[in-house]
């Protein structure tokens, strides 16, 4: 029932999502015209060796009409951006719906636990799929974008990703992936932590083009997933990433290796978060 | 124009992304139709590829935001100091068409003088390059660039002409005008005043002789003075004074006058007797008795003139009464004209060429004097005029304001009071009668 409509749901979107796509591509063949003449214009400036103000003012003509062309398109790729993001929502409403409804329904404990490749496939997946953080110009990124820290009094809503710090049975600390599934919610199998014991995941990536000051620098101390693992562990920022898709190279603390550190591993920035504990226990 | 490097632009590679190359499936997507519509699966990457998009087109939005303000500011850095000309300009280009330009409008022009204009030719400005730039500006801009400063130059070299005389102009001729009463005190310093061209006084070689004989001397008493300071003597040669040493550059002179060829006779003297003597020139040698001859000859006419070769030092003033005895006989016999003119003067050519050059100069001067006399009233009068004027200004004042609340009065459609139209009336009068006065 609900599922149904959610599904009816998500194929409206999909379709909305597809006009939106096919206008971007117009709005981007009309201002590429424009662009063309920029560049003409700025060899014809460049050949005379001289700026007349007759130029000058086409120049801010054509800057002018650029600009109009450039938000326009912006916009309609944020729309359509928004629009993906909606329907994942709505997906991850039905999948999460799928689970209630399938513990209900099924009395047998569900075989959930996946196959390790297939969860790290996904954990990968989730992390390139993170939304990337575009901000206009001006606008500052947000909390929970790159390495900017989480306001003091964000609360994690079902279905964050955290890192959480969980007492195992062998009495170790360790910080662990983890979903929120909900706040102070006592459920078995399920861990209860106080809010201090759980970072709250990244929500976006920093495009390093526009907002580098929201990427983790060089030598800074990090929580970071080891790769094929759902574990965080210390490490050292080796290099931030250059374009908006790559990963974080960082160094694990690792007292296995010669200097005490791992050779250089990629992280996504999804899963790399401030270090809060001055000392490994 | 600027030169490119001036330019503060970045000519940036406005290029968008390709998007057949970068991102395929969103190319996919766009070839399909509605139909197919877009998977599920496909979500993943069409985000990614849309996030790429977005962020060179937000990049590009930046960028573009940059270089439009740089142009602007560059353009109005150059612009507001053009804009800011022509705004004075304009208020200058309406001068008031009156027949008497005030000294504001002068200062007003000299302020924005330095500010150039195009076509001014006078203008001071630095960079040629900006004047080209002007030339060359939108259509809009070029009404607005001054027509004709024509007028305005011509009242600006007019106005010292026209302008209203101060009384410190005045005062200045007054001041003027008081050095001819004392001019005569002011010239006896360097150049024989006016009245009298003082006399001839000592030839300067006699000074000169004089002043060197008293330098020596008081060298001399000081040379003694310091070797007899301990004695406290004050030699007598210290006190020589002018009239000693006259005497003693008399007797030199006179030893140095003994072998001149003049006689000590004066020259009426020697041309009387020149003509009454026949002198034998053709024998000098035996000429000895033919002088005494002759001397005796004429012993009748004057005794002292016979021992003329012996007794050479004669008394001076014996010869000069003779001289002037038969100066008068001659006149007395209408022989000689009676010199009325000094005779100075006719071999004193210095002397009649200054007293021809003072005539001149006093004629001069008295002219001078006639006209700043002239020119001070005729200053005066003016003054007094433009107090009128000023007052005939201050009558025009009132009676536009009269008229303009007479107006204000009829657009509210009523009637103006009996006060206000009195008023108009009364200023009326005042300004008739005040240009009555002027005129008049």
């Amino acid at each position: 029932m609900a599922l149904v409509s959610a599904d009816s749901r998500i194929a409206e979107l999909l379709t909305e999502l597809h006009q939106l796509i096919k206008q971007t591509q117009e709005e981007r063949s009309r201002s590429e015209h424009n662009l063309v003449n920029i560049q003409k214009t700025h060899e014809r400036m460049q050949t005379e060796n001289k700026i007349s103000p007759y130029y000058r003012t086409k120049l801010r003509g054509l800057y002018t009409t650029a600009k109009a062309d450039a938000e326009a398109e912006c916009n309609i790729l944020r729309k359509a951006l928004d629009k993906i993001a909606e329907i994942k929502s709505l997906l991850e409403e039905r999948r999460i719906a799928a689970k209630i409804a399938g513990l209900y329904n099924d009395s047998e404990p569900p075989r959930k636990t996946m196959r390790r490749g297939v969860l790290m496939t996904l954990l990968q997946q989730s992390a390139m799929t993170l939304p990337l953080w575009i901000g206009k110009p001006g606008d500052k990124p947000p909390p929970l974008c790159g390495a900017i820290p989480a306001s003091g009094d964000y609360v994690a809503r079902p279905g964050d990703k955290v890192a959480a710090r969980v007492k195992a049975v062998d009495g170790d600390e360790q910080w662990i992936l983890a979903e929120v599934v909900s706040y102070s919610h006592a459920t078995n199998k399920r861990h209860t932590l106080s809010r201090r014991r759980v970072i709250p995941l990244p929500q976006w990536k920093a495009n390093p083009e526009t907002d580098p000051e929201a990427l983790f620098q060089k030598e800074q101390l990090v929580l970071a997933l080891y790769p094929q693992t759902t574990c965080f562990y210390r490490a050292l920022i080796h290099a931030p990433p250059q374009r908006p898709q790559d990963d974080y190279s960082v160094l694990f603390e690792d007292t296995s290796y010669a200097d005490g550190y791992s050779p250089p591993l990629n992280v996504a920035q999804r899963y790399v978060v401030a270090c809060k504990e001055p000392k490994k226990k | 124009m600027s030169e490119l490097k001036d330019c503060p632009l970045q000519f940036h590679d406005f290029k968008s992304v390709d998007h057949l190359k970068v991102c395929p499936r969103y190319t996919a997507v766009l070839a399909r139709s509605e139909d197919d519509g877009i998977g599920i699966e496909e979500l993943d990457t069409l985000q990614l590829e849309l996030e790429t998009l977005l962020s060179s087109a937000s990049r590009r939005l930046r960028v573009l935001e940059a270089e439009t303000q740089i142009l602007t500011d560059w353009q109005d850095k150059k612009g507001d100091r053009r804009f800011l000309k022509l705004g004075r300009d304009h208020e200058l280009g309406a001068p008031p068409k009156h027949g008497k330009p005030k000294k504001q409008k002068l200062e007003g022009k000299a302020g924005h003088g330095p500010g150039p204009g195009p076509g001014r030719p006078k203008s001071k400005n630095l960079q040629p390059k900006i004047q080209e730039y002007e030339f060359t500006d939108d259509p809009i801009d070029v009404p607005r660039i001054p027509k004709n400063d024509a007028p305005n130059r011509f009242w600006a070299s007019v106005e010292p002409y026209c302008a209203d005389i101060t009384s410190e102009e005045v005062r200045t001729l007054e001041e003027l005008l008081k050095p001819p009463e004392d001019e005569a005190e002011h010239y006896k310093g360097w150049v024989p005043s006016f009245p009298q061209i003082p006399p001839l006084g000592k030839h300067y070689s006699q000074r000169w002789a004089q002043e060197d004989l008293l330098e020596e001397q008081k060298d001399g008493a000081r040379a003694a003075a310091v070797a007899d300071k301990k004695k406290g003597l004050m030699g007598p040669l210290t006190e020589l004074d002018t009239k000693d040493v006259d005497a003693l550059l008399k007797k030199s002179e006179a030893q140095h006058e003994q072998p001149e060829d003049g006689c000590p006779f004066g020259a009426l003297t020697q041309r009387l007797l020149q003509a009454l003597v026949e002198e034998n020139i053709i024998s000098p040698m035996e000429d000895s008795p033919i002088p005494d001859m002759s001397g005796k000859e004429s012993g009748a006419d004057g005794a002292s003139t016979s021992p003329r070769n012996q007794n050479k030092p004669f008394s001076v003033p014996h010869t000069k009464s003779l001289e002037s005895r038969i100066k008068e006989e001659l006149i007395a016999q209408g022989l000689l004209e009676s010199e009325d003119r000094p005779a100075e003067d006719s071999e004193d050519e210095v002397l009649a060429e200054l007293r021809k050059r003072q005539a001149e100069l006093k004629a001069l001067s008295a002219h001078n004097r006639t006209k700043k006399h002239d020119l001070l009233r005729l200053a005066k009068e003016e003054v007094s005029r433009q107090e009128l004027r000023q007052r005939v200004r201050m009558a025009d004042n009132e009676v536009m304001d009269a008229f303009r609340k007479i107006m204000a009065a009829r657009q509210k459609k009523r009637t103006p009071t009996k006060k206000e139209k009195d008023q108009a009336w009364k200023t009326l009068k005042e300004r008739e009668s005040i240009l009555k006065l002027l005129d008049g």
